[in-house]
């Protein structure tokens, strides 16, 4: 017994230490928990791509006014479908509250989406007092 | 040192294991270099108002470039026209950036027909931004309407 208990002394440790992995796991638990939520909050479509585009720190946040259009030609506010017709006085609604300079609306509009419905909904827009539209693209890869 | 000597497995290790901790903050600046590229990009386009005075239309303005996205009603084939001359895509960008360089005023309009994808305007309206035209108008039928 006594030779036994030296032999398990020097008995390697055969299990893995699963520790950092875990760790490395719970945090990213934790941060898709967080993201998920900020994901989800748009209307999804497929934006077009642009050399060009700026970065509109604006669009995210909370008080941004979006108006999306999916290829099938339904329009958004935020992420509720709203009737054409309710569009420009919710938009309107929304921007009393702001400066003339601060008065942007963000466009999210499906690349494949009818210009015709995009062209609508543009007009719902101008017709709540708002000049300044951002059309929201993804930025091509250099 | 610790390793020279037979009693070193012995000694006690006074150090913190950072490793864990140097796991963690490696996910955490990978997850944040995969968020940035998703801030928004856009690009700023105006809708003119209609004029507060009708009585006083402005005047008629020869230099002003309306650049038009044609479709053949099935949504297929696009053409393209600067003012009343027809350009090819690809000449498109070039022809704009030649009109603007020379010019102060750097405005420009986009005008579509219903029938076109969205995308289609959007590539121009990029364009646009690539010959660094200032402000870009969209033209809507309501706005065409003077409405």
């Amino acid at each position: 017994m006594g030779i036994n208990k030296r032999d398990e002394g020097k008995k390697v440790n055969s299990n893995i230490n699963v520790t950092p992995m875990v760790d490395v796991m719970l945090v990213l638990l934790i941060i898709f928990m967080v993201i998920t939520p900020m994901l989800n909050n748009k209307v999804n479509v497929n934006l077009p791509v642009s050399a060009a585009a700026t970065i509109q720190d604006d669009a995210n946040k909370e008080d941004s006014v979006q108006v999306a259009v999916t290829k099938d030609g339904q329009t958004y506010l935020g992420v509720n479908p709203i009737a054409l017709d309710d569009l420009g006085s919710k938009v309107s609604g929304l921007l009393q509250n702001k400066a003339d300079s601060d008065k942007k609306v963000f466009m999210r509009a499906d690349s494949r989406a009818n210009y015709g419905k995009v062209m609508d909904a543009v007009d719902e827009i101008r017709a709540a007092g708002v000049s300044n539209l951002v059309l929201l693209t993804d930025k091509k890869e250099q | 040192m610790a390793m020279g000597g037979g009693g070193g497995t012995d000694k006690a290790v006074s150090d913190i294991n950072v490793t864990p901790l140097i796991d963690v903050l490696l996910v955490l600046l990978i997850i944040f270099m995969v968020i940035v590229p998703i801030a928004p990009h856009g690009l700023n386009t105006l809708i003119p108002q209609p004029p507060k005075d009708k009585s006083n239309p402005p005047p008629d303005n020869d230099r002003t470039i309306v650049v038009q996205v044609l479709g053949d009603g099935s949504g297929g084939h696009v053409s393209y026209k600067i003012n009343d001359d027809d350009f090819a895509k690809t000449a498109l960008e070039a022809k704009l950036a030649e009109i603007f360089s020379t010019r102060s005023e750097k405005v420009m309009f986009v005008k579509g027909t219903k029938d076109v994808d969205y995308g289609k305007v959007a590539e121009v309206i990029d364009m646009g931004h690539q010959a660094d035209v200032d402000n870009i108008g969209l033209i809507t039928p309501r706005v065409e309407a003077g409405q």
